[in-house]
């Protein structure tokens, strides 16, 4: 009887060979679903960690998705950044050679004006150490045909003149210069006057007579008395008009060439014909 | 060698149940061959092989008949199961205590297939009272038969 009692509990092996007929059977059996009653058990009894599954797995998909999102928006405006600094100096550097190519074109209708040999385009390569530009070197001298007191311009307007020449570079005297002094008149009235530097940003029309007709907003040109400046070209304009002071009056006038940024310059070697502006 | 054996004699089962069914389509209405194998075997041997054979009997029949793969095979391992426990309870190895369990099979098969059919949601019709006297008759007369027989085979 013992020996028949241990016998007795082959529970084990009955519950496997249940366990393997229900599957057999439920693999047979097709379920209301049109499925395997198999199927549709193992699916039912898996579907939620099918679903928890998906959900992580979706979870973490979208998590990657977005970070990769994130990941290539952050290149993309990286890219876009270096796009945009690259286009930027690509638009500075056309500016820049816009500006040139205005203000060259200008000079070279000076030069067409002054003849090939008259005229000698030059670079502004230094200005005064202080203060406004009273004084400019430029990138050509004597070997290149510059001599003293030969007439510096610009595109729009009388810069000075030169006072040193050396081999490669000369040192011009600008019409700011308290030194300097330049024949001129004044275009609206052909009052004449000497236009002399004050020293800062400004020039000083001297002689000019106590009934004298100036109005501010005169435009002020060369005379070409001086023998050094071409008649008629541009010298500034009246920005202020003084009292009487005995025989003369105040005229202050402002340069029309900004000399603070000035680059390019021409010497002329051979005198220019009369500018428009300088006859009534 | 005794596992031999019972498979032999499964096999010879499964040859009479076919043989039966070809040619005594009456008889083999009322008789299940392999329920008597299972219930031989199960107050023969101990509950191990008795379950083995019991559920091997139960899918050869079902590969053989075409009902669901699995179905006799849970059946007669269950049935085997029930018959070894209770020939381990009670004296099981005279006549009419055979007789009893042989015609209790009849019963018992059916009521597995009802219990089996409502947990899978399947439709179920059961066997009507009369057929399954005819069928516990069946299975007792045959299976004391059988038993005698392999009583008498050479050990």
């Amino acid at each position: 009887m013992p020996r028949v009692l241990s016998q007795r509990k082959p529970y084990l092996l009955l519950f496997l060979l249940l366990s393997l007929n229900l599957i057999l059977m439920a693999s047979s059996v097709r379920g209301a679903r049109g499925g395997s009653l198999l199927e549709e058990t193992v699916m039912s009894v898996a579907s939620p960690f099918l679903k928890a599954a998906s959900w992580i797995t979706s979870g973490v998909a979208g998590l990657w998705a977005h970070y990769a999102d994130l990941r290539e928006v952050e290149l993309e405006n990286r890219r876009l950044r270096a796009q945009v600094g690259s286009l930027t100096l690509e638009a500075r550097a056309a500016e820049e050679t816009r500006q040139e190519a205005r203000r060259l074109r200008d000079l070279l209708a000076l030069r067409e004006e002054a003849g090939e040999g008259g005229i000698v385009a030059a670079r502004v390569i230094a200005r005064g150490a202080s203060g406004p530009a009273r004084t400019l070197l430029i990138g050509r001298g004597s070997s290149d045909g510059v001599s003293v007191n030969l007439p510096v311009i610009s595109s729009r307007g009388v810069v000075g003149r030169v006072i040193e020449a050396a081999p490669g570079v000369s040192k011009v005297q600008s019409i700011l210069d308290p030194n300097s002094g330049v024949a001129a008149l004044l275009q609206r009235t052909r009052v004449q006057g000497v236009l002399v530097g004050e020293g800062g940003e400004t020039c000083r029309l001297d002689f000019v007579s106590e009934g004298a007709s100036v109005e501010v907003g005169d435009v002020v040109v060369t005379s070409g008395l001086d023998e050094i400046y071409p008649k008629g070209r541009i010298l500034g304009l009246v920005v202020a008009v003084g009292e009487a002071q005995g025989l003369t009056r105040y005229v202050q006038v402002r340069p029309e060439v900004d000399l603070q940024r000035l680059e390019e310059v021409l010497v002329l070697r051979a005198p220019l014909t009369a500018a428009p502006g300088g006859e009534p | 060698m005794k596992m031999l054996r019972a498979g032999l004699a499964l096999g010879a089962v499964c040859l009479l149940q076919m043989l039966l069914g070809l040619h005594l389509p009456a008889v083999a209405r009322r008789c299940d061959l392999f329920s008597i194998f299972a219930v031989y075997i199960a107050l023969t041997r101990t509950q191990r092989p008795a379950l083995i054979l019991g559920s091997s009997a139960g899918l050869a029949q079902d590969a053989l008949a075409d009902t669901i793969l699995g179905l006799n095979g849970f059946k007669k391992t269950l049935l085997a199961y029930l018959v070894g426990t209770l020939g381990s309870l009670f004296m099981l190895n005279q006549t009419v205590p055979r007789f009893g369990i042989l015609f209790a099979t009849a019963f018992f098969e059916p009521l597995t297939d009802l219990g089996l059919a409502l947990a899978m949601g399947q439709q179920f019709v059961f066997p009507s009272p009369w057929d399954l006297l005819q069928r516990g008759l069946g299975n007792g007369v045959v299976g004391l038969l059988a038993f005698w027989i392999a009583a008498r085979l050479p050990s």
